[in-house]
């Protein structure tokens, strides 16, 4: 018989969090709208490989669509988007639910339920982004003008790594505003479309962006209209996937701290 | 297993199959013993070289680039002329890629050809053209072709997908080496770390080390030009890999590597200069405009990495206007009366 005095040890109750937060994620409005948005770039590439078949030349090359797509439509805007909206909610849904007692009052302890909710937006945003890359790659990739696959191939990995670590990082920073503040949305806006512009400034200061750690680990760089793309630094990849992981610890570890000890008065 | 695990494994496992794709592709390639976008039949090439570059020829004749501008003059590489004029061949028919090594902008380089070549046609075109000898070496048939005024070149027929063509003494050396099964090339270790960097499925390529740079110009005349302006110290490079493709734009990538990175930042900063300047031209030339927004400039420690993409109507319009005939109207004829 388990001791009920204690709580369910870390491993079993993150697990139990995770399989129901999954459940309840995956088959939302939420995701719909974000799988529709994750996945438009597999429409585009449809679109391309028709276009290309029926009007012949292209003003893009399948390759650069696909550097494209994954440094800038991915990685720089939709997944920090993605992680914006899940990350944020992973406990204020719970609590404008009302439903955060029944979860508190059960033999779990505060951080295995952060750490659940984490695992399960995890989970939840790979199953919408990383095979809408796979198939966009896959599509854009075997177009004819399109360079050998079997070398093109050997990048794929990378940038599904790279996705992910992506998904990871900015979800860690936006689960902590999501347990620090009330309303984290708006400022994680401002974040994403204020802070993280400090990644195109020459000098030290996007070391302090996590978009310009992410967009070191891709040799993707889309020219830019005027002079933002003159100033793009290039960081040590050792040092940007250090950083991304180290970043993402600390930010996970220090939101599951805040949510264990903050103290939750629900509204009536 | 509840629904929203199946549909987790099922993304799961469609991310599996593509990654193991990636490393399986990786593993099986049959071009595993090339290095980077350099085929492994080039590896006989030098190994005291300063400069590799890379054509794909197929590519090539295949871009927009050489439909635009293969009626003017001086379209086709060196290289490839002097081919088609000793050999009849048609490069863009019969080539897939050319590999030329060599030592210096102004010194012979070797190349090899890869394609899918008729020996005995070509032979026969070769020896009824009368300029050439046909010898065997290594039990390759080589071709020396001896003119008075320049260094005498050999035509080497290795097999039906390569020929080797280049000075006599070089073209000997790398069938030796061919014979040997040696790769003198690979042995060339600052050449080939920038090779295996460069991408294959590039339209063309080419590494440099330091000292086919040292021929490089170190200054750039400064503001106010020679007339007391002084000049602008340039950073010396280490090495330079230049890759590009034709299809379905211009696109162009140089990595120059410097000393340091602070080097590296100074020529960084020469060049978002000169882009710079050419922007604020475009009040007189709105091309220019274009032209500066299409590339970039980045630094990664010691190497500075520059991108263009350029389509193929910025090029259009930056290209000379020929100025239109004036015609002349006919003076009328004189009234007989």
């Amino acid at each position: 018989m388990r001791d009920t005095t204690r709580p369910l040890p870390f491993a079993a109750a993150a697990r139990g969090v995770f399989d129901l937060t999954l459940d309840g994620m995956v088959f939302s409005r939420r995701s719909l709208l974000m799988g529709l948005l994750v996945a438009a770039p597999v429409a585009f590439a449809v679109l391309y490989r028709v276009l290309a078949a029926t009007r012949g030349q292209a003003p893009l090359g399948p390759a650069d669509l696909y550097a494209l797509m994954a440094a800038v439509y991915w990685i720089r805007n939709v997944l920090p988007l993605a992680a914006l909206f899940y990350a944020t909610s992973l406990v204020a849904d719970e609590v404008e639910g009302k439903t955060l007692t029944y979860l508190l009052t059960r033999p779990l302890t505060r951080a295995a339920i952060f750490a659940g909710k984490f695992a399960a937006y995890v989970a939840t945003t790979f199953t919408l982004a990383l095979p809408a890359a796979v198939v966009t790659f896959f599509i854009l990739m075997t177009a004819p003008s399109a360079p050998p696959l079997a070398t093109a191939l050997a990048d794929l990995p990378r940038d599904l790594g790279v996705m992910l670590l992506t998904l990871v990082a900015y979800g860690a920073l936006f689960g902590l505003l999501g347990v620090l503040l009330k309303r984290p949305v708006i400022p994680g806006l401002v974040f994403l479309y204020g802070w993280e512009l400090l990644a195109n400034v020459p000098g030290y200061l996007p070391r302090f962006t996590l978009t310009a750690w992410l967009r070191s680990l891709v040799p993707y760089r889309p020219a830019e209209d005027g002079l933002a793309g003159l100033f793009q630094q290039v960081l040590p990849a050792d040092q940007a996937l250090a950083v991304l992981i180290f970043v993402s610890l600390a930010l996970v570890a220090a939101a599951a701290w805040i949510f264990s000890s903050r103290e939750y008065v629900l509204d009536q | 297993m509840t629904r929203s695990r199946l549909v987790f494994f099922a993304a799961m496992t469609v991310v599996v199959v593509g990654v193991a794709a990636g490393v399986g592709a990786l593993w099986l390639s049959p071009a595993r013993a090339a290095v980077g976008p350099l085929a492994g039949e080039a590896l006989i090439l030098p190994a005291d070289a300063k400069f590799v570059m890379g054509f794909d020829v197929k590519r090539f004749a295949a871009s927009p680039f050489y439909e635009r501008f293969k009626a003017q003059r001086g379209m086709q590489p060196a290289a490839l002329e002097d081919l088609e004029a000793k050999t009849g061949l048609n490069p863009a028919r019969d080539l897939d890629q050319i590999v030329v090594a060599g030592t210096g902008v102004k010194g012979a380089g070797v190349a090899v050809a890869l394609g899918h070549f008729d020996l005995y046609k070509l032979g026969r075109a070769i020896e009824a053209s009368g300029k050439a000898q046909g010898t065997s070496y290594e039990g390759v048939t080589v071709y020396n072709f001896s003119e008075e005024s320049k260094q005498p070149l050999s035509l080497a027929l290795v097999d039906e997908s390569t020929l080797v063509l280049g000075p006599t003494d070089q073209v000997t050396q790398a069938l030796a080496s061919r014979t040997r099964g040696e790769t003198p090339l690979k042995t060339n270790a600052a050449l080939m770390a920038r090779v295996e960097k460069i991408q294959p499925g590039s339209t063309f390529w080419m590494v440099g080390d330091q000292s086919l740079l040292a021929s490089l110009p170190t200054s750039i005349p400064g503001p106010g030009g020679s007339a007391g302006g002084g000049s602008l110290a340039l950073p010396s490079l280490v090495g330079l890999t230049v890759t590009g493709d034709l299809d379905p734009q211009v696109s162009i990538a140089v990595t120059g590597e410097a000393r340091d990175a602070a080097a590296a930042k100074n020529l960084a900063d020469v060049v978002r200069g000169l882009v710079a300047m050419a922007s604020l031209q475009a009040a007189q030339k709105p091309e220019l405009q274009q032209l500066a927004s299409a590339v970039s400039v980045a630094t990664d420690e010691n190497r500075v990495l520059v991108s263009a993409r350029i389509p193929y109507e910025t090029l259009d319009a930056l290209q000379p206007k020929r100025p239109q005939a004036v015609q002349s109207t006919p003076e009328p004829a004189p009234t007989v009366r």
